[in-house]
């Protein structure tokens, strides 16, 4: 008789899968203190001791996650860039590896930074918003919120680019221009700071009284056009090539630092008057103002300017900080050398934006910061990301674009870079320009991680009747189809007033024709398409594209590509609504007939 | 219409606290073997960025809650996959535990009731 073994099937099922074993649970409790009266003595939290092999358990996701985000953003558009210039314009990424080095830097910078912004910056928003409407009398409020307006935008990643933009403007062709971005650029990111508090106001005082946004826009966008048209016709003062630059203004300020600070403020100002809840509404609208007083703000700025100082001025001050620099480029000081001039750059954006919350909060609040520790490491990872992202900026983004956008050019005219240039005929050459920018928005648009929760957010709201990918496809179509319209501009050397006329004129009659959530929505989404990627990538392309086409003012795609979408997501907006009430109607009808036949 | 309704028995409820986002992934690995139902709660945890000092600004403060009711007899299976899918055996993921149900009801397949409907 054979002999048998008996196995308990459990302890095989056991045994093949995982070691399990048994720990009771109060080996992990703290053993409990207690003083000679029998009370319970506190006790400071046990720190848990990490092997080396746990540390990088913990690390690895937290780090990994994170740049796979910045990295979905960044990697595919500079892929999309090199291999357009390898395959169809046949000319390999100069510099690639400085490139490569900057666009890593962009990456781990923009991580440093988003998550700085999460641990550091956003608590203070929250704290701020929830208890300054309950300490302050609303002006206090107002007051506080103006001045965050200022703060954020400084603190914005993509206002940077501005500045580095200016540096290829030419002083002879643009006076006005290259004065505004260089000697005054100070001023000019401060007057777009304040019309960013201004937004800030407005969209808060909007959230109480719950005004209906049409009239704002009216009221804010049509001087604003006018202001545009007057800059652009009235000849003897030479400001046509700012209007480019005022417009795009518009869509840098709208980034990752300012939507989020300045909406817990207002979020915060509107549930404290009992307000928060009824309006689903109430986060949209600061971002379409914030958007359009900058933009105001540098006409103004422009005008002032034009009005005070005369052209050659600023062509003979020009002249001398050019020789200056020449003198000083044998040996330039130690803050003007690469890694130090984006570090100052850094530290200027954040640190007085913090100092700011940071006086709000302890001196005209009295609050304490919970988890302090994780606050200030929060602080730190913001500037010093924000410094990497500079440098990353300077070397990466700025350089690629630059140089994508100065040898698309190439296709169907004849430029230095390309031997072989023009490399098609003129019409194929412009097709393939135009072609170019429009995958290149669609692409950069659809990653944009803002826009996916816009549409989640459209998609409650309309409960369902305005679908996520209808709205992004809407917006990413806008975007495109705006950057196209832009490269156009630069090849036909048309005023961009020839878009921007026809274009929100069209805006302001959907506005007039659509229900106030469209309304909200459609001019939301401009904002949301422009993050820190993007923004420094087309401002690049458009100057290197404009200076490869000898043309004066490289501004402006920014801008085509805002209003674009706006369009874009009204015109949907009015479809589906029609499509809902024919629906409505259709049911209607049919509840009507049974009951006849009943 | 007469409404009847059927109570289950021997049921379990898993609860796993993780870090906010790996929620879905332990609902993926639950949907692969064909248990539906997982809810999902968003929380705030305390104490653990306390507890690792330095390391804690890696773990994320937010949590999600999922809760999952598995028949008694899958428990250990189920209980293992979680386990698993979450990566509980890294500090600072979470943490889960499995309660028994007195009672729980829900919507019953009339093929299911009818094998029952004689006892």
């Amino acid at each position: 008789m054979a002999k048998r073994h008996a196995i308990r099937f459990g302890d095989y099922i056991q045994a093949m899968v995982v070691d399990t074993q048994q720990v009771p649970f109060e080996e992990l409790m703290p053993e409990p203190l207690f003083d000679r009266h029998g009370n319970e003595h506190p006790q400071p939290v046990p720190k848990l001791k990490l092997g080396g092999g746990d540390v990088v358990k913990v690390l690895q996701p937290y780090l990994s996650t994170r740049f796979i985000d910045q990295a979905r953003a960044v990697v595919p558009l500079a892929i999309y860039l090199a291999l357009f210039q390898y395959i169809v314009l046949q000319t390999p990424v100069m510099d690639a590896s400085i490139v490569a080095g900057g666009l890593l830097a962009v990456m781990v910078g923009l991580m440093m930074f988003m998550e700085g912004l999460k641990l550091g910056l956003m608590p203070f928003g929250e704290v701020i918003g929830n208890t300054l409407p309950r300490k302050l009398p609303l002006v206090g409020v107002l007051f506080i919120a103006f001045l965050l307006g200022i703060g954020v935008t400084f603190a914005e990643p993509a206002i940077g680019a501005l500045q580095v933009a200016g540096s290829i403007v030419d002083p002879v062709e643009a006076p006005y221009l290259y004065t505004l971005l260089n000697d005054r650029g100070g001023a000019t990111v401060l007057v777009v700071g304040l019309g960013v508090g201004l937004a800030a106001v407005l969209g808060t005082v909007r959230f109480l009284r719950g005004w209906s946004l049409k009239p704002l826009i009216f009221m804010t966008v049509t001087p604003t056009l006018a202001l545009s048209v007057i800059a652009w016709k009235w000849d003897p003062i030479g400001l046509s090539s700012i209007v480019g630059l005022a417009w795009d203004a518009g869509a840098v300020t709208t980034g990752p630092v300012t939507v989020p600070l300045v909406l817990a403020l207002g979020v915060g100002v509107a549930s404290a008057a009992g307000k928060g809840a009824d309006s689903s509404l109430s986060g949209f609208g600061i971002v379409t103002l914030a958007s359009v007083f900058p933009i105001l703000g540098v006409l103004c700025l422009s005008f002032y300017t034009a009005l005070t100082v005369s052209p050659e001025t600023i062509i003979a001050a020009a002249a001398e900080v050019k020789l200056a620099a020449a003198m000083a480029a044998s040996q330039p000081q130690w803050y003007e050398v690469t890694p130090w001039a984006e570090v100052i750059l850094g530290v200027r954006a954040i640190v007085p934006l913090v100092i700011f919350l940071m006086i709000v909060l302890f001196v005209v609040l009295r609050e304490k910061m919970k988890s302090a520790f994780i606050t200030y490491y929060g602080i730190i990872m913001a500037v010093v990301g924000m410094c990497i992202f500079n440098v990353g900026l300077t070397y990466g983004l700025a350089k690629l674009g630059d140089q994508s956008g100065g040898l698309i050019a190439g296709a169907f005219a004849s430029i230095d870079a390309i031997s072989a240039s023009p490399l098609y005929s003129f019409s194929v050459g412009v097709a393939t320009a135009g072609l170019f920018a429009w995958v290149l928005g669609l692409g950069a648009t659809l990653a944009e991680p803002a826009l996916n929760a816009l549409g989640m957010t459209v998609q409650n709201l309309t409960n369902g009747a305005f679908k996520k990918s209808m709205l992004m496809g809407a917006v990413a179509f806008g975007v495109a189809t705006g950057l196209m319209l832009g490269v156009l501009k630069l090849i036909f050397d048309f005023h961009i007033m020839y878009i921007l006329i026809p274009g929100y004129t069209l805006g302001l009659i959907l506005t007039l024709l659509s229900t106030e959530e469209f309304v909200n929505v459609g001019w939301d989404s401009a904002g949301v398409t422009t993050g820190p990627v993007t923004v420094p990538l087309v401002l690049a392309m458009g100057l290197g594209f404009g200076n490869a086409m000898g043309s004066t003012d490289g501004f402006g795609i920014l801008a085509t590509a805002s209003i674009c979408p706006i369009v874009a997501v009204l015109t949907l907006g009015l479809y589906v609504q029609f499509k809902v009430k024919r629906e409505e109607r259709r049911i209607a009808k049919e509840f009507a007939l049974e009951g006849e036949i009943v | 219409m007469k409404r009847s309704f059927t109570t289950l028995t021997d049921a379990t409820l898993i609860t796993a606290v993780v870090q906010s986002g790996c929620g879905e992934v332990i609902t993926d690995a639950l949907l692969e073997i064909g248990i539906q139902g997982s809810t999902i709660h968003a929380a705030m945890g305390v104490g653990i960025r306390e507890r690792l000092g330095a390391l804690g600004v890696a773990i994320d403060a937010e949590r999600e809650v999922v809760s999952v009711m598995v028949s008694s007899d899958e428990v250990d299976r189920i209980f293992e996959r979680i386990f698993l899918a979450a990566k509980l055996d890294v500090p600072g993921n979470g943490f889960m535990y499995a309660t028994p149900l007195l009672q729980a009801a829900t919507y019953v397949p009339p093929s299911i009731l009818s094998k029952y409907a004689g006892q």
